[in-house]
């Protein structure tokens, strides 16, 4: 494997990942923005918008034909949240050209396809093409609808906006039904424009061979914006309030959840993932021996950091008359770790653990453009194993210390109708 | 017995070997990959709960959701959890069950040899006694609740119990509060001793493994099995459907459907065929540029969430059509018309080549990644196939094929629509 990073223009990075194993390419552009409720929504459909048609292919049905005769190549736009960033962007991917059946020049037509669609969207008088724009927007609208499809990620999400409250990590990435419902056609394009601007951007090529078209195209169009770029803080710990907060929704579910989130100001961000993984983030960890296998209180009890924040989640499906039991016994099992009950087995499951997912990097082109983008947004750009010996260097000392250093801040909970207490 | 499986189209290969233990054994190279798939599974699923061994006079029948549990159950050992031995050698280990198979697996990145040895010697070690059995049921019951909370699922299994008067399929994978209560350890080694008996089992590595490795420690675990026979049945099952339509309310922000032909069931390569000839026409019918999606979509009848898939197995085989929609009749009525077009029209070839290419690509894509390499080859075994079958079959495809299987089996009267629809 190669990596090799440049600037194309200040503050747009192009991270090139040659490796000769893969059968496919592919590119992912993100911009890289503050997030806020006032913009989140504008911003999520200006980049969606860009998607579903360009200047050379005006409809969305034009496109998908296209895209449908390079072979299925894929092409869509996303919108994430990371602490109180967003990240949005656009992502296409294709077979090698050494697969075309019929001697396409895949590669070629994608980069020109992803090129045309940043720089050459479907827009005139200052906004986008309005059937486009609103097959992206009611596509938006229904995503937010369905957000409670998924209990256990509307639970997490729930969890966020409370342990969040008044920062900009309260805030989902699509932004709110009624903010969504406001934008249109033009305010997205001004949106996109804006971000085209101020936007950070981190490009990621991934490919089984070199390609520098890639990068000189998108070097040629971008050196024709004016860009003023804004600084943007990938980490702010969240403040630990005084009292503990609690939310709560009631559904008709069978199956409630409940989420614990915890938060530190530790820096010691190493330690703070062992901590995770030993608390919960294993078949072997003690919240799933205990919780789960001694208590058999639940299918799931997980632990995750958002080391964006400086917080830490434990996440449990359980019946409504065991959410007390399972959350006396997740918070004691916290106290074993705080008076320092770690065993030399737990501490080097830990490690085996982590260091099985870092060596896996690189098996996927997506997993090198997912860890090079999150060292970018540490400031360091490193290898997984020389983040492995950090990893390897925390003592038992420093993950009870980390331990110490996390406090109860908020609770969610997300209870069924038919039990009333 | 060492076969070389190479595939004409791409050169991608894999070996396959008949141990001498009865197991089928299936290994991958994939030189430059860091990782490790290996997957222990058995044809045995949530559909096979009736079944007799040689010998046996009458039929066993099982309570609904004993194979899932038996899965559960096998991480037990004697002395320890299966999960503290991966914790050594650093693998991920998992399992799953479906409808028609049980596989435990790991993934790793080291240590592989290590973690192989743990796969083979615990799923061939059963240990259940009645007070580790009576501890899972909590855990299961909170599993059972969990999934009838997802829509998607309820969605689908709704379509599935409309669909079949009879066949198993139907059932819930981890069966129900009440049928698990029925489960005790004397049950889970029955389904033990004739399920996994190597000769009803495959093993299927991919990655960063060498054939001659793997191979070894076959030969140092693998405790030979007499083939005893093993027969599974399933009830009748009417070619007809048991109701064209199923609703249910939900707590769901956004409705969804599932809209199902029921086709005929067949095995191996006839059922290889027709699944490229499904896929096909789906992909056709749920085409972003076809004038039915255009419509659909310009008049926020679906979203893009609307797409298709080809679900088969012993027994059952079932093309769904699935997406959000506050007016999934509407989706349906399109579904028919645009059916009706091409099976009378036939289908424009341009398209036909276009969406053929669209596959093969698909299926390129799933040789550049080893997880999917290894599942490939196991399900490609249990469907009595060869792994790299699905991809020539392809290439072989004529658009009167796919015609031809419209014509057969997307029957209006064998159509069945289930939504999950939000609360008022």
């Amino acid at each position: 494997m190669e990596y090799k990073r440049t600037e194309l223009a200040d503050n747009i990075g192009f991270s090139s990942i040659i490796d000769e194993k893969f059968k496919t390419s592919s590119i992912s552009i993100r911009f890289i923005t503050p997030l806020g409720a006032q913009t989140a929504a504008a911003n999520a459909l200006g980049m969606g918008t860009l998607s579903s048609s360009n200047s050379e292919y005006t409809t969305l049905a034009a496109l998908s034909e296209k895209l449908s005769s390079l072979y299925g190549a894929g092409l869509s736009s996303f919108a994430r949240k990371r602490g109180d960033v967003q990240i949005l962007g656009l992502g296409a991917s294709w077979i090698a050209n050494r697969y075309a059946i019929d001697g396409e020049d895949i590669e070629g037509e994608m980069l020109g396809i992803v090129r045309d669609c940043l720089f050459r969207p479907n827009a005139k008088g200052g906004e986008f093409d309005a059937e486009s724009f609103a097959i992206t927007k009611k596509d938006l609208l229904d995503r937010i609808d369905a957000e409670l499809n998924n209990k256990r990620g509307f639970a997490l999400a729930r969890a966020a906006e409370t342990a969040f409250t008044g920062e900009p990590a309260e805030n989902s990435c699509y932004g709110t039904k009624e903010t969504a419902s406001a934008v249109g056609a033009a305010e997205a394009f001004r949106a996109y424009e804006r971000l085209l601007r101020t936007a950070q951007v981190e490009i990621f090529f991934v490919s089984p061979q070199e390609n520098p078209k890639a990068a000189e195209l998108l070097r040629e169009s971008f050196s024709e914006i004016d860009r003023s770029p804004e600084a943007v803080a990938f980490r702010n710990k969240s403040p630990l309030r005084d009292d503990i907060a609690t939310a709560q929704d009631e559904f008709d579910v069978r199956q409630c959840k409940m989420v614990l989130t915890f938060k530190s100001d530790s820096d010691d961000t190493f330690a703070m993932k062992m901590l995770s993984t030993i608390f919960g983030e294993t078949p072997v960890s003690k919240l799933f021996m205990n919780v789960r296998e001694k208590m058999s209180l639940c299918y799931y009890c997980a632990c995750r950091t958002v080391a964006s924040k400086g917080a830490l989640m434990v996440d449990i499906g359980a019946e409504r008359s065991n959410l007390e039991k399972a959350k006396a016994e997740i918070l004691h099992q916290l106290d074993e770790i705080k008076n320092g009950s770690i065993s030399d087995e737990e501490l080097e499951s830990a490690i085996t653990s982590i260091e099985n997912a870092l060596c896996q990097v690189g098996d996927t082109p997506s997993s090198y453009a997912g860890w090079y983008f999150e060292r970018f947004c540490d400031g360091a750009i490193r290898t997984p194993q020389e983040q492995l010996l950090d990893y390897k260097s925390v003592t038992k000392a420093r993950i009870v210390q980390a331990a110490n250093s996390i406090k109860l801040d908020s609770i969610y909970l997300m209870l069924n109708k038919e039990v009333q207490e | 017995m060492e076969n070389n499986l190479t595939s004409y189209v791409t050169g991608d290969g894999c070996i396959h070997v008949k141990h001498k233990s009865g197991l089928d054994i299936y290994i991958a190279e994939m030189p430059g990959f860091s990782s490790v798939e290996a997957l222990f599974g058995t044809k045995y699923g949530s559909i096979n709960t009736m079944f007799r061994q040689r010998g046996d006079a009458e039929y066993t029948v099982v309570p609904e959701g004993i194979a899932h549990y038996l899965e559960h159950k096998l991480f037990e050992n004697e002395d320890c959890d299966v999960f503290e031995l991966y914790a050594k050698t650093g693998a991920n280990g998992n399992a799953f069950t479906s409808f028609d198979k049980t596989c435990y697996l790991f993934n790793c990145s080291k240590n592989y040899q290590d973690s192989l040895r743990i796969l083979l010697d615990f799923v061939q070690k059963p240990y259940f006694t009645k007070e580790t059995v009576e501890k899972e049921q909590g855990i299961i019951a909170q599993e059972i609740k969990m999934t009838n909370d997802n829509p998607e699922w309820r969605v689908f299994f709704n379509m599935l119990r409309a669909m079949y008067h009879e066949h198993p399929v139907k059932i819930d994978i981890a069966g129900t509060v009440e049928s698990i209560a029925q489960i005790n350890a004397e049950l889970l080694y029955k389904c033990y001793y004739t399920f996994y008996n190597l000769n009803n089992m495959v093993l299927s590595v991919a990655g960063n493994v060498k054939a001659e490795e793997v191979l070894a420690i076959c030969d140092e675990c693998l405790k030979p099995c007499e083939d005893k026979g093993l027969e599974t049945v399933f009830p009748e099952e009417p070619d007809t459907i048991v109701t064209s339509e199923i609703r249910e309310t939900q707590p769901v922000g956004a409705s969804i459907f599932n809209i199902g032909y029921k086709c005929c069931d067949c095995r191996g390569t006839e059922r290889l065929t027709k699944s490229v000839a499904a896929s096909i026409a789906s992909s056709l019918i749920t085409d972003a540029s076809s004038d039915m999606y255009q419509k659909l979509l310009k008049d926020g009848v679906i979203n893009s969430s609307f797409g298709a898939e080809v679900f088969c197995g012993d027994g059952y085989f079932t093309v769904i059509f699935s997406g959000e929609s506050e007016q999934p009749d509407i989706v349906r009525d399109s579904i028919l018309a645009e059916v009706g077009r091409m099976i009378n029209s036939g289908i424009n070839e341009n398209d036909f080549q276009r969406i053929k290419k669209s596959t093969y690509g698909m299926l390129i894509r799933e040789l550049n990644n080893v997880e999917a390499v290894a599942n490939n080859m196991i399900n490609s075994h249990m469907d009595g196939v060869l792994p790299f079958d699905a991809i020539d079959t392809l290439s072989e495809m004529t658009s009167e094929d796919v015609v031809d299987f419209m014509k057969r089996e997307f029957r209006s009267d064998r159509l069945v629509l289930s939504a999950v629809e939000k609360e008022a």
